[in-house]
């Protein structure tokens, strides 16, 4: 076990190397962060470029600047911004927890749902339920995130319209001002968390449970599920302990390799719900062509998709029995 | 030359031929979603290759009809500065279509030659290649799409770009598909044929393995397809992908977006064709699937049949009426636990199940079996009140009955041997006195189990038989326990179903696991099924069989999935442990040679029909039938050590 893990770590370890490597590579190497400053008319005098070409460091070569940078993350230095007053790692730090609230809400729900509906749907293949699930699994699975989206903010705002009050909130992760008082905040931020968590849960509700119910129904088509009714086993003890507790496996593996794909969700539903989150500074990063920003923004997504891969691997090792002794 | 190519196919295995595609075809034709979808598909590339030349406005055109609602004029109505909605949708699905294409071809290309690579040179090449995955893994393609985009210098980037960047990103799924493949085909014999033939690394490649990936290959794609329209239109979505004054479905949506209120058919109809377009080749994907690897029929044995609640309900109330004959509804009824019955040994009175012996009723089954008694040429025999009876049992397939008409007596305390190749029936025998055919299997005929009826049971009804009454080993120990359970749980909950629970149950546990020569049972309880070998498992499952002390005991095939070397053992095991119980046994097997140890009678079954019944003396000194004898040449000598041994 402990080889086990230590062979995962250093191979781990390999990987944000590289990962980090080619980041930067793609990133330094496509598009100059000075485009709109060159182009600016009147021109900007040739040594304002080159103080600013210093100031970021895109007077070096590639190697230096990559050890320049590489090095500054360990102090926790992101590098400098093409706004001189934006401190990067301070803005992702906020930025980070607007974010992973809306995502750690969504996942949660994702999974039970997920869960539920993979498993209910197997029990009852080819019946009633999953004739019900299935097209509609299918229909979420099809529909693009923006679009939905954008219609259930619609239809909030619509809904708030025509009754007069506040039901739902559709703008930002909380209200500006914020509301006085520490439950009335909670219930701010809840508030606002509903629209969004719901587009980025189904998003992911319609991907897992097709996982679900294919493990599910795999359990129940095997020999020991076949041998324990033979023993004369209960349908409850059956479906609980023979037919979905071996089907947690899959389930749980596939969700933690699914989870930093949230990130990637979070761009659009801040998007459409105004959110100032991770999604929100990548693209306004983008517009700035501030190559530091969203250097560590791909470095933090990078971080995540590797580090919940060794949580699905141990997660893999405690729910599984085969895998926590034969290593 | 036809010899020949016969000769080929056959050495070379998997190889895709004509028949194993047209057998696909034929399923995916056959599935009316899948056909739907493919038609749909068809039609809306058509429009979106012809319709845009034909169509009266171009994309960019302005008109006079500013914020038009949906009319003949403009079937898709028009946007606040004129333009023709259905001529911008039209360049839209355009876009989509010609951008999920490339980069379905781009990433199919990447992926297939990735994983055929590393799954063909294993080793360094595997494991370099396998890096590279999880490192393109680490880069989110939306946030590496946009920004790429982003920096492409004035009027933003080209469909070719833009797919070749999300081509690039989304081959890793089927590189490791491919990969997982190849691994496995690179074992069979077919492609060391080829090499020591002298085929290049790249022909057997290409020849060899790239053929056989590709019912994988376009399953994957049509998942690809989908995820590119979709990763597509999210990009246009935000402003990273199409660029105006050209359009795209996602850049249509996200215009629409301040407009819903006033003009909602600028946002419906693009979001709409995004969501049919991506919904069909999900469907056309999944029709692909299953006729590439058609599924069995739906596997789920906690289910009654369909109808089959309706029907006994109606049974229960018609028998209410009739309530002074009681005893005559003995048969399967629900009141009437199916649990009295025959079994007159001694030993059964102390089981906790068993109720007190019935012999009325086991006559009252053996009358209604219609059987006459003695018939010598079936193998019934009329000495006791058999524990089982089969009688003219058909069980088909469609219109193949794969076990045709057999009858069978299992006495008590005998063992009866059901004897076979594999395909000949003995299983499907056996399972229908446990009530687990397989679905699509429909029977006719009579099956009496300890004295009962068993038409039409339920899994309720059934469960007062089995594990009590009547237990089964099953032929594959490494798969018939539960590996997320350890082993003591998985006693417990076989005994608790009996009202065995706490310290009795350990002890009764620890009683029957050293019953079945298994030393220091106490270190198993905590242990799980994979921690055992193959012959510690079968004997706790045998352990676990024997737990509730039942009447019939089903060994399917008990060894076959064993080392020889422990085959002998567990046999031991297994008739000790049954003359303890004294149950009576249907031993299945297709080796003679295990019969003679074991056996009191042997029924020979060929292609569904039991060929000869006898006892087990005369089946070795005396054969009557063709097949029995032909069986025998097979397994002589071993039979005969058996023999001599005992």
């Amino acid at each position: 076990m402990v080889r086990f893990l230590g062979n995962r770590l250093i191979s781990a370890a390999l990987i944000m190397f590289l990962a980090s490597v080619l980041i930067f590579v793609l990133v330094a190497s496509s598009g100059d962060p000075l485009f709109e400053l060159r182009e600016r008319q009147p021109p900007v005098p040739e040594s304002a470029i080159q103080a600013e070409e210093a100031r970021l460091g895109l007077d070096q070569n590639l190697l230096q600047r990559y050890l320049g940078w590489i090095g500054g993350i360990f102090t926790g230095d992101f590098g400098p911004s093409v706004i001189i007053t934006r401190d990067i790692g301070a803005e992702l730090a906020t930025r980070i927890g607007v974010t992973l609230r809306l995502v750690v809400v969504a996942i949660a729900i994702a999974f039970i749902l997920a869960f539920i509906i993979g498993t209910v749907s197997a029990l009852y293949r080819r019946r009633l339920p999953d004739f019900v699930l299935t097209p509609v699994t299918f229909l979420f699975l099809a529909m693009p995130s923006f679009w939905l989206a954008v219609l259930l903010k619609h239809w909030a705002v619509a809904t708030n319209e025509a009754t007069g009050y506040k039901i739902f909130a559709t703008v930002g992760a909380n209200s500006v001002p914020p509301p006085q008082g520490f439950f009335a905040i909670v219930a701010d931020t809840a508030a606002h968390l509903v629209l969004p968590t719901i587009v980025l849960a189904l998003m992911h509700v319609a991907v897992w449970n097709r996982y679900q119910r294919t493990a599910v129904t795999e359990s129940l088509s095997s020999d020991h599920l076949r041998f324990g009714v033979l023993k004369g086993l209960s349908r409850r003890r059956l479906v609980r302990h023979y037919a979905v507790r071996p089907a947690l496996v899959p389930i749980v593996t596939i969700v933690a390799l699914d989870l930093p794909l949230l990130l990637s969700g979070a761009i659009v539903t801040e998007t459409v719900f105004q959110w100032r989150g991770m999604g929100d500074f990548l693209l306004e990063s983008i517009q700035l062509r501030d190559v530091n920003a969203v250097l560590a923004w791909l470095l933090i997504a990078a971080g995540a998709v590797i580090i919940f891969n060794l949580i699905a691997d141990l997660l893999y090792a405690v729910i599984d029995p085969r895998v926590r002794y034969d290593r | 030359m036809t010899v020949e190519l016969d000769v080929v196919s056959q050495d070379e295995g998997p190889r895709p031929n004509g028949s194993r595609f047209a057998a696909a075809r034929r399923r995916f034709l056959a599935n009316r979603m899948a056909v739907a979808a493919l038609v749909t598909l068809a039609v809306l590339i058509a429009i979106g290759l012809i319709a845009p030349q034909l169509w009266t406005y171009g994309y960019g055109e302005i008109t006079d009809d500013l914020n038009h609602s949906p009319s003949l004029a403009h079937p898709m109505g028009t946007d606040a500065i004129g333009r023709d909605l259905f001529a911008q949708v039209l360049r839209g699905l355009q876009q989509s279509l010609l951008i999920a294409f490339t980069v379905t071809g781009v990433s199919t290309v990447i992926g297939l030659t990735i994983g055929v690579v590393s799954g063909y040179f294993g080793r360094w090449v595997d494991s370099a290649l396998m890096r590279l995955v999880d490192l393109v893994l680490t880069l989110p393609t939306l946030a590496v799409a946009a920004f790429l985009g982003a920096n492409v210098r004035a009027g933003g980037v080209s469909w070719l770009t833009l797919s070749l960047v999300l081509g690039a990103l989304m081959w890793t799924p089927l590189a490791r598909l491919v990969r997982g493949v190849v691994l496995g085909l690179r074992e069979l014999p077919f492609i060391d044929a080829a090499r020591v033939m002298g085929a290049s690394h790249g022909r057997t490649l290409l020849r060899h393995l790239v053929p056989n990936v590709t019912d994988h290959v376009i399953i994957a794609a049509t998942l690809t397809f989908g995820a590119a329209i979709l990763t597509e239109t999210s990009l246009s979505f935000l402003g990273f992908g199409v660029q105006p004054p050209d359009t795209s479905l996602g850049l249509l949506v996200s215009t629409a977006q301040s407009a819903l209120i006033t003009r909602p058919w600028l946002f419906y109809f693009p979001g709409l064709l995004i969501l049919l377009l991506v919904l069909i080749v999900n469907y056309l994907g999944d029709g692909l699937r299953d006729a590439f690897n058609p599924r069995n029929e739906v596997v789920n044995p906690l289910i009654d049949p369909p109808g089959l609640r309706r029907r006994r309900k109606a049974e229960r109330q018609a028998r209410a009426g009739r309530k002074t004959n009681a005893q005559r509804g003995a048969q399967g009824a629900n009141e009437a636990q199916p649990k009295q019955a025959s079994s007159p040994q001694p030993e059964q009175a102390s089981s906790p199940d068993s109720g007190a012996d019935d012999d009325a009723g086991s006559a009252r089954a053996a009358g209604t079996g219609g059987a006459p008694a003695g018939d010598t040429a079936t193998g019934v025999s009329s000495t006791r009140d058999p524990v089982a009876t089969v009688r003219d049992l058909t069980i088909s397939f469609g219109d193949r009955p794969a076990v045709d008409g057999i009858n069978l007596d299992l006495q008590p305390g005998e063992v009866l041997a059901l004897v076979g190749e594999s395909g000949s029936g003995k299983t499907l025998t056996s399972m229908s006195l446990v009530g687990l055919l397989p679905p699509g299997a429909t029977t006719t005929g009579r099956v009496n189990v300890l004295g009962q009826d068993v038409d039409g049971w339920t899994f309720e009804d059934w469960r007062t038989l089995r594990g009590r009454r009547i237990a089964a080993v099953l032929q594959d120990p490494s798969t018939s326990l539960n590996p997320v359970l350890t082993i003591g749980t998985q006693c417990a909950d076989t005994l608790a179903e009996a009202g065995l629970t706490g310290p009795k149950a350990r002890e009764r546990t620890i009683e029957l696991l050293e019953a079945v020569a298994i030393r220091e049972p106490e270190r198993l309880l905590d242990q799980y099924p994979h921690q055992l070998s193959g012959g510690m498992r079968q004997r706790v499952v045998i352990a676990l069989a024997m737990a509730n002390d039942p009447d019939i005991i089903i060994a399917d095939e008990p060894t076959t999935a064993l080392d020889v070397t422990v085959q002998a053992q567990v046999m031991h095991t297994l008739r000790q442990a049954r003359e303890r119980t004294n149950a009576a046994m249907l031993f299945i097997t297709h080796d003679l040679a295990l019969v003679a140890g074991i056996a009191d009678r042997v029924a020979v079954m060929q292609q569904g029909r039991v060929v000869e019944v006898a006892d087990v003396h005369s089946i070795f000194s005396n054969p009557k039938d063709e097949y029995t004898r032909r069986l025998l040449d097979l397994a002589p000598r071993l039979a005969v050590a058996e023999e001599e041994a005992r």
